[in-house]
């Protein structure tokens, strides 16, 4: 029962932060280049302004697949960032696993690509095949990074490694050097979870014209769209709660209240502002061959140490 | 946006060829043109270049026109490069009706100029930029370029479109707060040009711009390429230089020609890098050089209209994209009766093929783009005799015979 | 309530679409020039986006030519209702000093309705922004 209220509270909850976070995103990535940017709330006014527009489907387009993946798309992700909030609000382990929330992520985004397909215009088609290379790339690290936090605490629970890290009152990252390789990894395949440049390949938006998401408008585009931001706050979270458990040290989470929830998410934001914003900032766009390489050079190599470590008992 | 048209997109025989249409509405191009692209899966396989999108039928419209009228309607030939337009039909005219305009109105040319080529290289190295994805640095290029904006303003009164100028001389004159300006900014361009030349050394930069969209010295000399587009080929040719006109015949010491061997977007990009060094030493020389006088022969332009005889003429100017020919006819009787107008971008343009093919999808914009394209001067008519079926195409022999000095 | 908050994101939020008909390039270089630094038509939350689909507010410069007409009409058909048009330049507006030309039929509101004119040769950036916001505050507000 405590964990169907907690969900229907995570739900909009996720909706607000992740608009927020993404508005403060676009702001700082404005300042960064000597702009002032919009209003922190402004993809709140995008989201109601595309709800608000025609509904169009191209005649090229396979009807049913093209109006029903956003619809999945958001409720996707915002389901796999509503376990999470759900498990920090409850402090314990429910709704579901690791598995579960990663599944919900990858299938948020398998479904852009999809639905970018499925509009039948070209640019669609290369926006798919892109977007294939890009996820061979970055997910086999990103579930491998999370393989080694769960060999090394014996548990695929969210609750568990966070009930680790309290218990010894000290962030994961710094007190194992497996951890500190799997967060490494985990971090840089972020941007690339994040369509955020220099891994934005797939939604190029002077190569490819926004690529799957070329012949989406109106209410389409703004749960797409919400599908994205969802996703990333989640992946953030995910990084500050599995690997850098501020709370842990600072021991909060005795307190009443969600004082520690909200720590977590003040952290979740600067994630975001380091491997999002800055990246977006200060790269060029690299072509999909030099990202996929990138991935298997250097990321892949990273989660491979890391499991190897935590097998090994470091 | 995706253009279809009647062709939907072909799928060949072995199911593996894709048929893109690449604009003319392409949020890449500011400017339409289509660019049929044959691709393999990320592969492109062949090119084919459509232009005529932007035919407004300026040549026409010209021969319906008096001289002057003509002057205001050729700078609307192109935003970008619009002085390089007026100057090289005014020195046209000059040239029929024996005008020679007074010292100082070629040197205040000249300085428009050179404005010009700085804010058209600033204006590509920033598209290019935005092309790569990397948003920071086309702000940045474009708040430099700003300046000069400024600079144009308080010269000639507008930003884009300068009208600066007229037969037989400039309309605008500087007074002291200008010229104080010019060299402060220049001071500033300066240090601003060093850090973007380090930005386009950045490693994410440089794998997308390097080896890519190679064009070799054979190719750009059998195409008669023209402009930074040669010159990053390894041609040395500057129009500037070898055929020298407005102040150019008393500055020809004092600057030099960049030329890059590779052939790839970033010699290209590099050229123009150079030449914007190049470019503002020349306005400092300009400045420092500037005689006093008149600033036109006289100020009644239809007086001067009505002397012009008969006769034609061919002139070269070196616009920011390369050699502008311009070919008048006058008819004596304060009109035209036929101009001709070859633009950089109408060779340039045709390097596309050899230069993508073999590239990738990701890659087009970032090629089309190092041509410095300007679809806009770049569609003109061939006229084809439709009984005899022969086309009138002027060859070298014919202009070595006309041009005259 | 609820339809006044719809009307304020529609005027808080208008996205862009940029469509050159054939035009020398000013206006376009304008309207590019506006969403840089120094008149960053961000903070109003203008975003040019690459797909007319996306766009709320279309941009049209140049006297329409020949060719580009037949594509015109398509990319102001795939612009989701409601739109804005608005015809920025001389030649936008009225043809410009092309009228006469067999090759341009001339002003853009003999092919669509346009709701602002932003007149100049070219207007400058803050004028295009001004022609902008008037009429996504006109049709939406």
């Amino acid at each position: 029962m405590n964990t169907l209220i907690a969900l229907l509270l995570a739900f909009p909850l996720v909706f607000v932060i992740s608009l927020l976070f993404d508005g403060i995103d676009r702001k700082l990535h404005a300042r960064m280049q000597r702009r002032i940017g919009p209003p922190i709330i402004q993809p709140l006014y995008d989201f109601i302004k595309l709800f608000s527009k025609e509904r169009i489907v191209p005649t090229t387009a396979s009807s049913r697949i093209f109006t029903v993946s956003p619809i999945f798309a958001a409720v996707a992700s915002i389901m796999g960032t509503s376990i999470l909030l759900a498990n920090l609000m409850l402090r314990e382990n429910t709704g579901g696993d690791l598995i579960v929330v990663l599944y919900l992520l990858a299938m948020s985004s398998v479904l852009v690509m999809v639905g970018g397909s499925s509009s039948g215009n070209p640019y669609g088609a290369i926006g798919f095949s892109r977007k294939m290379s890009m996820l061979i790339a970055y997910e086999v690290p990103l579930l491998l990074s999370i393989l080694s936090v769960s060999l090394k605490i014996n548990s695929l629970s969210y609750y568990d490694i966070i009930s680790v890290q309290i218990a010894a009152k000290s962030m994961l990252a710094l007190t194992f050097p497996s951890m500190a390789v799997a967060a490494t990894a985990f971090l840089i395949c972020i941007p690339a979870t994040a369509d955020a440049v220099p891994f934005d390949v797939s939604e190029a938006k002077t190569e490819i014209v926004h690529g799957p998401l070329v012949e989406y408008g109106g209410p389409f585009l703004a749960l797409f769209k919400l599908a994205k931001s969802a996703s990333n706050l989640a992946l953030t979270l995910l990084a500050t709660t599995l690997f850098f458990y501020l709370p842990a040290v600072f021991r909060v989470y005795a307190l009443p209240g969600l004082s520690d929830l909200l720590i977590c998410l003040v952290f979740a934001l600067i994630f975001w502002f380091l491997t999002i914003t800055v990246p977006r900032t200060i790269f060029a766009r690299l072509k999909v061959g030099q990202a996929f390489k990138f991935y298997w050079l250097v990321a892949l190599p990273l989660s491979v140490t890391a499991v190897l470590l935590s097998v090994l008992g470091l | 946006m995706v253009d279809k048209h009647d062709e939907v997109k072909k799928i060949e025989v072995d199911y593996t060829r894709l048929r893109i249409p690449f604009g003319p509405v392409h949020p890449a191009l500011k400017e339409p043109v289509l660019l049929r692209v044959t691709v393999r899966r990320e592969e492109v396989l062949d090119v084919d270049v459509v232009l005529g999108h932007v035919h407004r039928g300026i040549e026409v419209l010209a021969e319906n026109r008096n001289l002057v009228q003509t002057l205001y309607l050729v700078e609307r030939v192109c935003g970008i490069c619009s002085h390089s337009h007026t100057t090289c039909y005014v020195q046209a005219l000059e040239e029929i009706g024996g005008i020679q305009p007074p010292e100082r109105a070629l040197y205040l040319r000249t300085l428009i100029f050179e404005l010009e080529r700085i804010h058209s290289h600033l204006f590509l190295l920033g598209v290019m930029a935005h092309e790569i994805g990397f948003d920071t640095l086309f702000m940045f290029t474009w708040y430099v370029r700003e300046k000069i904006l400024d600079l144009f303003e308080k010269v000639t009164g507008n930003r884009v479109h300068h009208a600066m100028n007229t037969l037989g001389g400039v309309r605008w004159d500087l007074n002291q707060h200008m010229v104080d300006d010019i060299r402060a900014t220049m001071k500033d361009l300066q240090k601003s040009v060093h850090r973007i030349y380090n930005f386009f050394q950045d490693k994410t930069v440089e794998k997308r711009l390097c080896d890519v969209g190679v064009l070799s010295k054979d190719d750009a000399e059998r195409l008669c390429v023209v402009g930074p587009t040669a010159r990053g080929s390894g041609v040395d040719m500057d129009v500037r230089r070898d055929h020298p006109y407005a102040a150019y015949t008393y500055l020809k010491d004092y600057f030099s020609v960049a030329v890059r061997e590779k052939g790839d977007v970033y010699a290209r990009t590099e050229v123009r890098l150079l030449e914007l060094f190049e470019s503002i030493s020349l306005i400092q020389k300009v400045l420092e050089e500037l005689p006093n006088g008149p600033i036109r022969v006289e100020d009644n332009v239809i007086r001067l209209m009505r002397r012009i005889p008969e006769g034609e003429v061919i002139s070269l100017v070196e616009a920011p994209r390369g050699e502008l020919l311009y070919f008048v006819k006058t008819d004596g009787k304060e009109g035209l009766r036929r101009l001709k107008i070859r633009t950089p971008t109408i060779p340039n343009v045709l390097t596309l093929k050899p230069m993508l093919v073999g590239c990738e999808i990701a890659d087009i914009p970032v090629v089309v783009a190092s041509i410095d394209p300007c679809m806009a001067c770049a569609n003109r008519l061939i006229v084809v005799d439709a009984t005899t079926d022969s086309k009138k195409i002027v060859d070298m022999d014919f202009l070595r015979r006309r041009r005259q000095a | 309530m609820g339809i006044r908050l719809v009307a304020s994101s529609r005027v808080k939020s208008p996205w862009l679409f940029h469509l050159n008909t054939g035009s020398c390039a000013g206006c376009d270089i304008e309207i590019v020039a506006a969403l840089t630094p120094r008149y960053d038509v961000e903070r109003l939350g203008c975003v040019l986006v690459g797909s007319p689909r996306h766009a709320d507010v279309l941009l049209v410069t140049g006297p329409v030519t020949r060719q580009m007409l037949p594509r015109f009409i398509r990319v102001y058909g795939q612009v989701p209702e409601p739109k804005v048009v608005v015809a920025v330049g001389t030649c936008a507006s009225s043809g410009g000093p092309f009228m006469g030309s067999q090759m341009v039929e001339g002003s853009v509101d003999k092919i669509v309705p346009v709701d602002v004119y932003v007149v100049g040769c070219p207007p400058r950036p803050e004028a295009i922004v001004k022609g902008i916001v008037t009429a996504v505050k006109r049709k939406f507000g």
